[in-house]
């Protein structure tokens, strides 16, 4: 379904065998967002915001870079024990190129798991931590814990390939079901997903939406964290997801759920084989 | 390009009965009480927002009633729950539902003030909850017509989901069935355009009086829409 993005390879990486793990190096953010505008100079949404492009060097969000450094390898919370142990699904500790691998089925839960599940899984069996302490209750904004980590531990995935793995049963299921849910209509308003991200170009009101057909609009549209411009604080995919579906008017989504992790797992696959912008700044 | 399956009430009642007593599984740290290997993605799907609280589905809600019934699906959503246009089977079907279940309203159709209609096509306001919810009592619910139409040309920022209509009311006139036809284009578009995804507005979401104002806002020759 996604022969697509093979065709759009050769922007990013070496085309390698199919199946295999991602060939891209890391990249600096601003420079795979140049290469995608290059890639796509007549998609309305990618050339939106002239004011974001030219910020793009001093991305806000990479102010956060540091601190989540400095979070990731502290010993803290109740077992005084840092982050280093944790396993991102590419082993303990490693950080390169684990963003874009994920959602992934983990052996030691048994299910799939999207990266912030997997950090506050990691913040609560490693570190002590409870679902009360703002370590981990707090999930939004620049000023949080989970953000700072999430940025710095993305950013080590910057320009690699989105290639959430599909080789295990329960991540195939997890993205069908989550391809399911984009296009399931619900809600006051009767929306799904592809009633804004179905068409190319459209517009609500003064913001042009990404298709989630076109993997190089798309590659975009899910590379969180990123800066929001218009909230001043930088955001994950998750608080994306939240986001939309409070628009659509369907229930209240609950963070660490597998609605969350299907989506994810199913927006991620639609962005396979494009490099990913980590941190990326929008509107 | 592939339609996909509809999802039928059979389906959810299976995969709820079978699954019943498993609801906690995924707060778990392990999935293995329930193989979602063993599901269909629309049975899984269906499983995920129901039963797996991913949602907050027992909050109450502005029209009444629980986000749970909110989150179950209606004939139309469930047949519009593809990719895609319907196929000629679909859309009849859809069409057949919403004429089923639209209502003129008693006295016929009446335009009310567009300069509520305004307003109202304007606001992006209500029904949201969650994390935050819209307050019905200090505020009106809005429309939300400029989310995708253009309406009055003189406006700059609206949406292109929609059709533009700008001076539409100027090309139609106000007779009778010029007024029926808006009516129950606003209030149930699926009877015109299956599966579309405009809202349907008369079905708990705006009152018949706010409709009426929405609906001078479009066609009123004073209105802005028509200058
Ligand atoms: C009513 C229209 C609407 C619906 C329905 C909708 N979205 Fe969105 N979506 C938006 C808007 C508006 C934005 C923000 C664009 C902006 O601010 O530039 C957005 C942004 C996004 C982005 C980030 C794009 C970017 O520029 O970085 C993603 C990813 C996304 N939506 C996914 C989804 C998913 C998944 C669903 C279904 C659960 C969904 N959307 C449903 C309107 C919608
Ligand atoms: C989510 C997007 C959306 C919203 C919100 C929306 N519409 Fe629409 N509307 C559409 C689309 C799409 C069509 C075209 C029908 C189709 O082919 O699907 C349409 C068609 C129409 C038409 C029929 C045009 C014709 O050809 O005669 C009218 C009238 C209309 N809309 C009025 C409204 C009014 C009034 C509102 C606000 C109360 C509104 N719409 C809100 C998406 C929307």
């Amino acid at each position: 379904m996604f022969k697509k993005a093979l065709l759009a390879l050769p922007v990013a990486m070496a085309v390698g065998v199919a199946g295999t793990a991602a060939q891209a190096e890391w990249q600096d953010p601003n420079d795979v967002l140049q290469k995608l505008l290059e890639a796509q100079p007549d998609s309305k949404y990618l050339h939106q915001s002239e004011m974001n492009i030219m910020m793009m060097p001093d991305n806000p969000a990479l102010y956060l870079l540091d601190d989540g450094e400095e979070l990731f390898y502290k010993e803290r919370g109740p077992n005084n024990a840092s982050l280093e142990s944790c396993d991102f699904g590419k082993g303990e500790g490693v950080l390169e190129g684990a963003y874009v691998e994920l959602p992934r089925y983990f052996e030691d839960t048994g299910k799939v798991m999207d990266f912030e599940m997997r950090l506050v899984h990691c913040m609560k069996e490693i570190q002590g931590f409870t679902s009360d302490d703002s370590a981990v209750s707090q999930r939004h904004g620049s000023g949080s814990d989970i953000m700072r980590l999430t940025t710095y531990i993305a950013h080590q995935s910057s320009g690699y390939a989105w290639n959430p793995p599909l080789d295990h049963p329960k991540e195939q299921a997890m993205r069908d079901a989550g391809e399911v849910l984009f296009f399931r209509r619900g809600g006051a308003m009767d929306f799904n997903c592809a009633a804004c991200h179905g068409d190319s170009g459209k517009q609500i009101r003064a913001s042009v939406l990404p298709e989630m057909r076109n993997s190089q609009e798309w590659t975009k549209a899910v590379s969180w964290p990123a800066h929001r411009a218009g909230q001043d604080n930088v955001r994950s995919q998750n608080h994306r997801i939240r986001g939309c579906i409070w628009q659509m008017r369907h229930a209240g989504i609950l963070p660490d759920t597998p609605v969350n992790t299907a989506l994810i797992s199913y927006w991620n696959d639609a962005a396979r084989g494009e490099p990913a912008i980590l941190p990326d700044l929008k509107r | 390009m592939f339609n996909r399956r509809i999802l039928t009430a059979a389906v959810v009642v299976s995969a709820s009965a079978a699954l019943a007593g498993c609801d906690q599984f995924f707060q778990d740290t392990s999935d293995r009480e329930v193989d979602i290997t063993q599901m269909s993605p629309e049975e899984l799907a269906e499983y995920l927002v129901l039963e797996t609280n991913s949602f907050r589905l027992d909050q109450d809600v502005q029209e009444g009633g629980t986000a749970r019934e909110r989150m179950q699906q209606d004939e139309i959503q469930a047949l519009c729950s593809l990719e895609g246009s319907p196929n000629s089977e679909t859309a009849g079907q859809v069409v057949a539902a919403a004429r089923a279940s639209y209502e003129r309203p008693d006295g016929g159709v009446q335009l009310g003030d567009w300069r509520r209609g305004a307003e109202l096509a304007r606001s992006g306001y209500g029904y949201r909850v969650g994390h935050n919810n819209d307050d019905h009592g200090t505020r009106e619910p809005g429309a939300n017509c400029y989310a995708c139409h253009q309406m009055d040309p003189a406006e700059t920022t609206y949406g292109t989901i929609g059709p533009s209509l700008a001076n539409y009311g100027r090309e139609r006139g106000t007779d009778e069935s010029v007024l029926n036809y808006v009516h129950e284009v606003v209030s149930n578009p699926h009877q015109y355009f299956p599966c579309t995804y405009m809202p349907r507005f008369g079905r708990n979401f705006l009152t018949e009086e706010q409709i009426s104002h929405v609906m001078a806002y479009l066609l009123d020759p004073e209105s802005p829409v028509n200058q």
